[in-house]
């Protein structure tokens, strides 16, 4: 038991810096170096670089393009690598700053790669043109050995040992039998024919499936010895681990880089694990610990299988050949891993293939001899070049070997940083950019209220939409998340499944049910033949005949589909009858009314399984009747003597109770259940109340209410995507934010709600209506819903709210469609509308918006800070007044909410640009559903995370720019440090770099900035009237 | 005796395994673009003269020898990375099928023009080889990636001369091909089979060296790419060659 805990805590602790995968069609966007986020940023993406194989900063040419754009500040840029170069000792006269920053804006020169195996001494031969000896020197072989062993830690998977030494492709081979394994296990209703035995579990169900399929092979005979010896997971992996030879201290590591491989499915088994109330992890459970069980018992099949040359299987044996074969090894290294010399390349081949050690030793030396002038040669001409561009080529031909090692030390040391120096010289330039539009000025004063107050999204797509509407007319806009700060698990009208409309950070308690104003619907034609279709489908032969029968059908639909998108989808949505009107099931039921629930279903159900068990008419059977078989069933009474009329005996009455128990769930612990359930419908009015008030207050709106406030949530409409729902609300938990907006403005009209809320010192007066509505983000269009439920004295206005949202929406498109249409200039607003309409519905569209691509910001703050700056779509906005939070509540909820999952957007747009293969999800074109959980690669590979190259590049190049997220709080100093230091992950995130933090002091007029450990004040606004806080508090 | 002595001669220049290894010991010798394209295009019309001048009627198990010896070399070519070796396999596994042709096809003329469609494509590769050779110091996949990338005239060329070489439709070497199948069948169904396979080695081994060399991320080496002229040069006599094959071996004259 001891055993199997610790290597349970094992994997759990090595697991850590893999970030979870949440399925597709909830996409949540997340850092994909979240687990490493309690280390410094540049510490992380170092790690991450080791761990992932993955680039943490953009290549310098992209940092060249943008300084020749201007979005670098070169100023910034010079000081960090003077503070660089001062850390730095060269020879004197060599001016160290000026050399690197020729480096780095005028050329593509590399160090590091050719200084490993240089020599100073030959360097300088090579720069003063004498000619360089390359005899061969004796091998020494303790260096070599010791080289071979950091190449090759004890944490290194022993099949990616083999691949460097030997050119096999046995990871390749591992990762795609996991993935076999993986996508048979996790599918999630794709595949017609399931695995079997899943329930029992993955490793269970796979050990199963082995004695068919692994045991039969002759390969297999190590891992069925294995298996057999071991029927739980833990003891596999122990088992596994010790015949590898790992040292247990090096466990940790080893599985940390295992499940770095397949970083994409180990996170979702690592989510799905720890995801609450997940039906497909219920049904068939699976973790990490059956994942790595898996993992290694394939991987030591491979390494044992019989064709296979000798190689090392163990640590142990990979040691013994490092330092008994030193020279065979290093130079199988060099040559598999594409590091061998090219003109040697032929000629280590072969004497590798003939295997004599003697010509192996020989070779080695000459090889390591040519190498190390080879190098030496390289380096000099770029050392070379780099002085002739600096103008000091005369003071690096003086220098002698030991002042070259140091001057090509600092060079190769900067290759480190250089990154870092970069992208803090790009968010100078944004930092600077949005100081430059901040202002302090004093709000305008009011003469009457706003015509409409819009609660939008803090989406940075809200932004383009907000300044528009605010520039067509008497608008006033607010920013807030786009759950409105109410978590609501909804079950959709039709769908029998709860959706958490909430940050993932939440889980909601409250259940919110849709139900139909209308009458039923009668779709029941389409309905059955859409069933009929998709089971012609799915079958294993029908679909041979389907194709031949009905594939000319699928032929017109992709012709319309693609010839004429509008219209054809126009056509097509007239197959289906309009979504009927519906409203929320909002309000607490009491005790007595789930009780009258319960009795009325159970009764129903109890009517339909007595016509069913018995072939019963309806008018045969009375009310009396069931009642005794329902008291019956529920264990309240001992029999029901009525059912006895109908001719049953005793035992035949009796079976069918005992039917009613276990096969309609007529029993006591199921109505137990049913009334906990009912328990969660809807909100009590004190949190109504609550919720309405926190979400008011938050975004500094408790006064001067507009006759027409605004709820908009947001969605986006696109065709053949499976990345759909990473284009719709985050704060929606991936869904459309209208539900949320409908949640929030039904109980905001409530009037119950009001007096609540006049209690609390938020008077809205009886003519103010809260109305939801959604912005489609593909489309820019605004849409007002509920407006049945609209007073009459409101109609009046709705034709000019109309042409205000419509003006909006054609300016926001004007201003977006450029920027998604190549070569194409600014449009007309109603052409701009058109194209964004037809993105929508376009299937062959693989961008049909850009999404949160670009962003930059987050401002916490009132909008008049910001309102004369556009900001391009890039900011994601918060609405906050300080001078309604004393106690700094507001802005802490903030700041552990919205700003959180800003930075996981954020970061997750950031890695997908700098390293578009491994942490974003590459090219959608060879995108292929599986498993209906996410997407693969063609079809095998890792499951994709992170976002497609569709989303961040544009013709190869970023169109994301990647920084880290510059936050701007708009308070006192003191006010928003004191928030920041007691919201425990931001002051992680702000302190480790992950977040550029600046505070806006509007007493003071200061902008303080924390930089490299601490704040410090950047520059000073003009400052507003200078109320203090106590005195500027509303209550 | 004397037709042995020409028949061994004439398995040297039209080469069947063990004599096939002498070409190959040659080929790896010469390193020069030009020479190896020389002898790639004189060396199998000796072997044809010979066996011409001689008028020796070529038996049914040579030509089965043959077929083998060219599923020898196509199979070796799948795992070779460096591209002088990769064209020798390739030439000798295809001239290897010439005794087919002599043996169960028309032969005289017709088995000259074979061994021409055959070269041609290879003579091509030598030259690209030594362009690669002067880029990066040698022509050897794996250890450079990305020439789409890169070298994208040179790669495009590059991806044409392998499709020629390995008999992909509309280049000559196709036609070649399907005619020496059609003209194997009635004799030999299990030969003609195996020329299939021969046909599908080859398209593995080209695909396998195009991957390995056009596919993935580029070093930061810079380099230059094929020039203008000389890729339009290329365009052309690859035009050249679809046009002539056509015609001269595709049965459109």
């Amino acid at each position: 038991m001891g055993e199997k805990l610790n290597i349970r805590a094992m994997v759990y602790v090595a697991a850590e810096p893999i970030p979870y995968f949440w399925p597709m069609r909830s996409f949540i966007h997340h850092n994909p170096l979240h687990g490493l986020e309690d280390m410094p940023f540049e510490t992380a993406v170092e790690q991450g670089r080791r761990l992932f194989h993955a680039r943490g900063y953009l290549p310098r040419s992209e940092y060249q393009r943008y300084l020749k754009q201007g979005s670098v500040d070169y100023a910034a840029l010079e000081s960090g690598i003077g503070e660089f170069a001062a850390q730095h000792a060269v020879p004197s006269g060599i001016d160290l700053a000026r050399w690197l920053l020729t480096l780095v804006t005028a050329t593509g020169l590399e160090f590091s790669a050719v200084s490993r195996m240089s020599d100073a001494a030959l360097v300088q031969a090579a720069l003063g043109g004498t000619p360089m000896a390359t005899d061969g020197a004796p091998v020494d072989v303790s260096q070599l050995s010791s080289r071979l062993r950091d190449q090759f830690p004890p944490d290194m998977p022993l099949c990616e040992v083999v691949d460097a030494l030997y050119g096999t492709e046995l990871s390749v081979e591992l990762d795609e039998r996991v993935i076999r394994v993986c996508l048979d296990f996790l599918d999630e209703g794709q595949s017609v024919w399931g695995m079997p035995e899943r329930e029992r579990g993955l490793f269970a169900a796979w050990r199963e499936l082995s004695r068919h399929d692994m045991f039969r092979s002759p390969d297999g005979e190590w891992a069925r010895q294995l298996l057999e010896a071991n029927s739980d997971p833990e003891g596999v992996i122990a088992q596994a681990m010790a015949a590898l030879g790992i040292p247990e201290k090096h466990w940790v590591g080893y599985f940390t880089r295992e499940l770095a491989r397949l970083h994409g499915w180990a996170g979702f088994i690592r989510w799905r694990s720890s995801a609450s109330r997940y039906h497909w992890a219920e049904r068939y459970p699976a973790d990490l610990v059956d994942y790595l069980a898996v993992r290694l018992s394939l991987s030591l099949a491979l390494l044992h299988q019989r064709r296979m040359q000798p190689v090392p299987r163990s640590l142990t044996e990979l040691y013994d050949a490092v330092n008994e074969r030193s020279c065979e090894t290093y130079l199988r290294h060099d040559f598999h891993s594409g590091a061998v010399m090219p003109e040697l390349a032929h000629r280590v081949e072969r004497v590798l293939a003939l295997g004599r050690r003697k010509d192996i030793e020989a070779l080695c030396g000459d090889y390591l001899a040519q190498r190390k002038a080879r190098d030496s040669a390289l380096l000099a001409q770029r050392l070379d070049q780099l002085a002739r561009l600096v103008g000091d080529r005369e003071l690096l031909r003086s220098l002698d070997d030991v002042q070259l090692q140091s001057l090509i030390d600092a060079l190769v040391a900067f290759e480190n940083s250089e990154g870092r120096i970069w992208l803090q010289a790009v968010e100078s330039h944004a930092i600077n950019r949005l100081l430059e539009g901040t202002t302090l000025a004093a709000e305008k004063v009011r003469e009457k209220r706003p015509f409409v107050q819009s609660l939008f999204c803090i989406d940075t797509r809200s932004e383009r939409i907000r300044r528009h509407l605010e520039s067509v007319g008497d608008y006033q806009t607010y920013g807030i998340a786009g759950f409105f700060g109410v978590p609501v698990s909804f079950i959709e009208l039709d769908k029998g499944s709860e959706n958490h409309l909430s940050p993932v950070l939440l889980t909601p308690k409250n259940l919110v049910l849709e139900i139909s104003a209308n009458d039923s619907r009668d779709d029941i034609a389409v309905g059955a033949l859409e069933k009929a279709l998709h089971e012609l489908k799915e079958s294993v032969l029908t679909p041979f005949v389907t194709v031949e029968a009905i594939g000319l059908l699928f032929g017109f639909d992709m012709i319309g589909k693609t010839i004429a998108p509008q219209g054809y989808h126009r056509w097509r949505r007239r197959l289906h009858p309009n979504k009927p009107s519906t409203h929320l099931l909002l309000d607490k039921i009491s005790r007595e009314q789930a009780d009258s629930i319960i009795r009325a279903v159970q009764r129903a159900v109890i009517v339909k399984a007595v016509e069913q068990e018995l072939g019963l008419e309806p008018e045969r059977i009375t009310d009396d009747m069931i009642r005794e078989l329902r008291e019956a069933a529920l264990g309240h009474v001992a029999e029901a003597p009525r059912i006895l009329s109908l001719g049953l005996s005793g035992v035949e009455a009796n079976a069918l109770i005992d039917r009613l128990r276990s096969a309609y769930r007529i029993n006591a612990s199921y109505a137990r259940l049913q009334f906990e359930r009912l328990g969660r419908i809807g909100f009590s009015l004190d949190e109504q109340v609550g919720f309405v008030s926190q979400a008011l207050r938050s975004i500094g709106l408790t006064r001067d209410f507009s006759r027409f406030i605004l709820l908009v949530g947001h969605g986006s409409t696109s065709e053949n995507n499976p990345y759909e729902s990473a284009l719709d609300c985050g704060a929606c938990g991936g869904n459309h934010g209208l539900v949320s907006a409908r949640v929030l403005a039904q109980m905001a009209n409530k009037p119950r709600v009001r007096e609540g809320l006049r209690g609390q010192g938020i008077i809205v007066p009886d003519d103010a209506w809260f109305v939801p509505a959604l912005h489609n983000t593909t489309t820019d269009e605004l849409t007002l819903v509920d407006l049945d439920l609209l007073p009459p004295s409101h109609l009046v206005y709705l034709d000019r709210l109309r042409n205000g949202l419509t003006a909006a929406s054609r300016l926001c498109a004007q201003e977006r469609m450029p920027t998604l249409q190549m070569g194409v200039a600014r449009q007309d607003a109603s052409q701009a509308s058109r194209v964004a309409l037809r993105n929508s519905m376009d299937w062959s569209q693989v961008r049909p918006e850009w999404g949160l691509s670009r962003n930059a910001y987050f401002i916490i703050g009132r909008r008049s800070r910001t309102e004369n700056l556009s900001l391009d779509g890039r900011a994601f906005l918060h609405s906050y007044d300080y001078r309604l939070d004393p106690k700094r509540r507001l802005l802490e909820n903030i700041l552990a909410g919205p700003l959180v999952v800003a930075q996981w957007i954020n970061m997750e747009h950031y890695f997908s640009t700098v390293d578009s293969e491994c942490f974003g999800s590459g090219s959608k074109v060879y995108h292929n559903v599986a498993g209906r959980i996410g997407v693969m690669s063609g079809n095998i590979s890792d499951l994709r995370t992170g976002l497609p190259t569709q989303t961040v590049l544009k013709q190869g190049r970023p169109y994301h720019e990647p920084l880290r997220l510059i936050t701007m709080i708009e308070s006192p100093f003191n006010h928003a440090r004191r928030a920041i230091e007691s919201v425990l992950s931001i002051r992680r995130l702000v302190r480790n770099g992950w977040i550029r933090m600046l505070v806006l002091d509007p007493e003071t007029g200061e902008i303080h900035l924390f930089d490299s450990g601490d704040w410090r004040s950047l520059s000073h606004l003009q400052a507003d009237v200078k109320p203090t806080t106590q005195d500027a508090c509303i209550r | 005796m004397l037709s042995y002595v020409t028949l061994a001669l004439a398995a040297l220049f039209l080469p069947l395994f063990p004599f096939s290894m002498v070409f190959n010991l040659l080929l790896s010798r010469v390193q020069r673009g030009w020479q190896r394209g020389l002898i790639i295009l004189l060396w199998p019309h000796i072997g044809i003269g010979l066996l011409h001048v001689a008028d020796i009627q070529v038996s049914p198990w040579v030509a089965v020898w043959g077929v083998l010896t060219a599923l020898l070399y196509a199979a070796r070519a799948l795992g070779l990375r460096d591209m002088g070796a990769w064209m020798g396999f390739i030439v000798t596994s295809s001239w290897a099928l010439l005794w087919v042709a002599e043996a169960f096809g028309p032969g005289g003329e017709l088995t000259h023009l074979y061994a021409v469609t055959f070269a041609v494509p290879l003579v091509l590769f030598a030259l690209l080889g030594e362009g690669l050779t002067r880029r990066y110091g040698a022509a050897y996949t794996g250890l450079y990636v990305g020439l789409a990338s890169s070298l994208p005239r040179f790669s495009l060329v590059l991806v044409l001369v392998v499709l020629a070489a390995v008999a992909t439709p509309l280049f000559p070497g196709f036609f070649a091909m399907l005619a020496l199948m059609l003209d194997t069948v009635p004799h030999s169904t299990a030969t003609a089979v195996a020329l299939a396979l021969v046909w599908l080695l080859w398209s593995g081994a080209g695909m396998r060296l195009l991957t390995d060399l056009i596919v993935g991320q580029p070093g930061s080496t810079e380099v230059s790419d094929l020039g203008y002229a000389s890729t339009s040069g290329f365009l052309v006599g690859l035009g050249s060659l679809v046009i002539a094959g056509l015609y001269l071996v595709g049965g459109m004259s």
